[in-house]
């Protein structure tokens, strides 16, 4: 599958960069606050200059992923016990759809309650915020075509080969689904908790900015945010498809 | 010669939509050791049920189903059944090799386990194809991995799902050809459902017709054909003619009038 | 278990370790703690703001907030999906930039909005508008991309004019897609307008929530949540009802 460079796409984008910087710059588009392209650059370089940008990355970095592996531990286990052992299944699901339903964001006040103005709260709702897709998917994953279940039952395969070999496996595509949703929600939910409880990382760098009036800078830290979500989802997929070749292969996600 | 896999007096109840269905009712089967037996039957007669039954998948609800003697709770020792939808019970995410493997992995140290599975993709002409993933073979080849897989076992006793029941006429009679081999190689005992009735005349020593609903064994007949067959020198012989004739007249045929589907 | 699936859902009895664990907490718990105060007390929690005339003003605006996005993320990502899927230059032209602002996650928007429009109503808007627009626009560009030619040429060559072609075979084709896309945007857009009103305390049930969460009221932040939950847990029930109902009678009874 040979992928051809968009050139199109790529040429709309910068021209909609040049036709924002022309529009602030002969003040068509008339916000106090609104920095033209090459400012966010320029607030890109101070950012990077005074070391702010990658010490506030760092801790946002630890906190999201911190709290996103350990919703990939405990979700995939809860889920593989939900979706494989059926009574826990009918005695627990509507309780756990009950609580999805309550938006996640509303929980963040309840941890910086629990936890203070700490980084653990910021470890908690991504946690919590993580486990549900994980989870969720981990079920799903677990209903195996019957038919490759008894092929291990006739090939005489021990419980815990048809888990390990059949089962989790065939899994495997729904809970990488899973774990990049995962993702994506434990960073948006770590920024909230950084704006509103711990004072640290991107969240809280983005309202400082805000409150010193540096628009420049703080276009900035959204744009490497962006990215940052990119580039976590592109590394998760492509673990995925190291660790797990014919499993990706097999879903349709070609190495 | 005591049976290698039998049942006596077997009946399977079903669960379905407006009550239990009897789907079989007084079957009795016994193999003997090496012995190649075809089930024979139209399509919904009960086949697939009786080898279930006799691989160990499904329960019987009344008789007896027995293995060399000790009765069957579960798959045996052994016995390994290849599927009639191989596209769902191949592992896709393992390669035609590792699927293979599958079953004798966890038991034989690794040198020994890479020469049965070549030995046995060599057996089905899928060596070349090894480092493949079945979803990216043709269905004939898919199920020639199955029952690869099967053979990797060494088992005593294969039970087939109208194994080459999709496939095209050169290609089966081919895949036919390879199973007779491998049977004379082995001597493996095989149970092989089909509704071919040709294809179960040319390969077996004994047929039995499933009819009836629900279904009991109405005609059981031995195939004394000299071994080893041909495709063309054995389908020309007038006594595989005369039992053609009588299996297809036991399914319900007459002669001089057209065949009903 | 395939008859329960039909009959729409999970089996009831699977509520029973909630309303368990919740007992548990009314009897063990302690009333004035300051962490885990038990449900009863949540209902007192809330009465200053009943009393005050505040809870439901907020869940007034919330609402306001919710519906006003989703409707114009309806709007926008239905006309957009339709375009970009309407056309392979225009899809091409457009797809990195909207790939690009798709992976700007909402929480880091809000700041920004807040210091570029100010803490208003509009901000608010703009906010959960741009997220909930994605699904919309996703399942439209899917759907009008799979769209038959023939359902477009058949009454072109009947000679129905562009506006009638457009009511009454493109709208009525997509309309399941955009439902579709709504289910999805529906709770997202729940959860964005609460995020605003949590981070920027501009009005509405996350605000109060907000604040309730500042000034150490543990019991009337677990009243709102629950609340919240509420919220929630209608909003997904009224799209899910309503996009099997219209599905259903665009695609006929079967
Ligand atoms: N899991 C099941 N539950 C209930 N009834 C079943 C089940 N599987 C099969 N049946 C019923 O049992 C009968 C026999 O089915 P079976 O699959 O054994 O037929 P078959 O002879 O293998 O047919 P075919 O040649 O089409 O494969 C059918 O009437 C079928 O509806
Ligand atoms: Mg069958």
């Amino acid at each position: 599958m040979a992928r051809r460079v968009n050139l199109l796409g790529a040429a709309v984008f910068v021209l909609a960069l040049v036709l924002w910087e022309l529009l602030v710059r002969t003040s068509v588009l008339d916000f106090t606050y609104l920095p033209a392209p090459t400012a966010v650059g320029e607030g890109l370089g101070e950012l990077l200059a005074n070391g702010e940008l990658l010490g506030a990355l760092g801790h946002t970095l630890f906190a999201a992923l911190s709290g996103w592996a350990l919703a990939g531990l405990v979700g995939v286990a809860a889920g593989s016990v939900l979706g494989l052992v059926r009574p826990v299944w009918t005695y627990s699901m509507a309780s756990l759809e009950a609580l999805r339903a309550l938006p996640i964001v509303a929980f963040v006040p309840v941890a910086v309650l629990l936890f203070g103005f700490s980084v653990q709260t910021e470890i908690m709702v991504a946690f919590y915020a993580a486990l549900w897709p994980i989870m969720l998917n981990t079920i799903s994953g677990m209903r195996t075509e019957p038919r490759m279940l008894e092929s291990g039952a006739v090939l005489r395969l021990s419980k815990a080969a048809v888990l390990w070999k059949i089962r989790l496996p065939g899994a495997t595509a729904m809970i990488v689904v899973g774990l990049r949703l995962g993702l994506s929600v434990s960073l948006v939910l770590t920024l909230v908790a950084e704006m509103v409880g711990n004072p640290a990382g991107l969240g809280f760098l983005l309202v400082e900015k805000g409150q010193a009036l540096q628009p420049g800078q703080m276009f900035a830290a959204v744009f490497v945010i962006g990215v940052t979500g990119i580039v976590l989802n592109g590394l998760v997929m492509g673990a995925a498809r190291l660790a797990f070749r014919g499993q990706m292969a097999s879903s349709g996600e070609a190495a | 010669m005591t049976p290698t896999i039998s049942c006596d007096d077997l009946a399977v109840t079903l669960p379905g939509a407006s009550g239990p269905v009897h789907i079989l009712r007084g079957v009795t089967l016994a193999v003997e050791k090496a012995e190649f037996v075809s089930i024979l039957g139209t399509s919904g007669s009960g086949k697939t049920t009786l080898l279930r039954v006799l691989g160990g998948l499904l329960p019987a609800s009344g008789g007896t189903v027995r293995c060399d003697d000790t009765a069957i709770s579960g798959p045996p020792e052994g016995v390994v059944t290849v599927f009639q939808d191989y596209a769902h019970s191949l592992l896709p995410w393992r390669t035609v090799r590792r699927n293979v493997a599958l079953g004798i992995e966890a038991r034989l140290p690794k040198s020994e386990r890479d020469e049965r599975v070549d030995e046995a993709l060599t057996m089905v002409g899928l060596l070349d194809r090894a480092e493949e993933y079945p979803w990216r073979l043709s269905g004939g080849m898919q199920q020639r991995v199955q029952i690869a897989r099967a053979l990797a076992t060494r088992p005593r006793v294969l039970l087939m799902d109208e194994p080459f029941g999709a496939l095209d006429a050169m290609t089966k009679a081919s895949l036919q050809d390879q199973l007779q081999q491998v049977q004379e190689l082995t001597g493996t005992t095989i149970v092989f459902v089909t509704h071919d009735v040709e294809e179960a005349v040319y390969l077996s020593d004994r047929l039995v017709v499933l009819n009836g609903s629900p279904a009991d064994i109405g005609l059981s007949l031995e195939i004394p054909l000299p071994r080893p067959r041909h495709q063309i020198t054995t389908k020309e012989r007038p006594d595989y003619l005369e039992l053609r004739h009588r299996v297809y007249e036991a399914l319900g045929h007459t002669v001089g009038e057209p065949a009903r589907g | 278990m395939k008859r329960e699936k039909e009959r729409g859902g999970t089996p009831v009895r699977g509520l029973l370790p909630l309303i368990l664990l919740l007992g548990l907490w009314e009897l063990t718990g302690d009333p004035a703690s300051p962490y885990f105060p038990p449900p009863s007390t949540w209902v007192d929690g809330l009465r200053p703001l009943v009393d005050g005339d505040k809870l439901l003003p907020a869940i007034g605006q919330t609402a306001l907030t919710f519906l006003l996005g989703l409707s114009i993320a309806t709007v926008v990502g239905a006309v957009v999906g339709t375009l970009v899927g309407a056309s392979r230059p225009i899809d091409r032209a457009l797809s990195p930039s909207l790939e690009f602002l798709r992976a700007l996650p909402a929480a880091s928007l809000v700041p920004v909005a807040a210091l570029v429009l100010g803490y208003t109503t509009q901000m608010k808007l703009v906010v959960v508008v741009l997220p909930a627009t994605w699904p919309i626009l996703l399942t439209c560009r899917t759907a009008r991309r799979t769209l038959s030619p023939v359902l477009l040429d058949t009454p072109r060559t009947l000679g129905l004019s562009r506006w009638h072609r457009t009511t009454k075979i493109l709208t009525p084709a997509l309309t399941p897609a955009v439902l579709l896309g709504v289910r999805v945007a529906a709770p997202l857009a729940l959860i964005i307008t609460l995020l605003v009103e949590i981070v920027t305390r501009v009005d509405g049930l996350g605000a109060v929530l907000g604040a309730a969460q500042a000034s150490f009221l543990s019991a009337q932040v677990y009243g709102l949540l629950t609340i919240a939950g509420v919220l929630g847990f209608l909003v997904n029930w009224v799209v899910t009802r309503a996009e099997t109902a219209v599905s259903r009678r665009m695609r006929g009874t079967t």
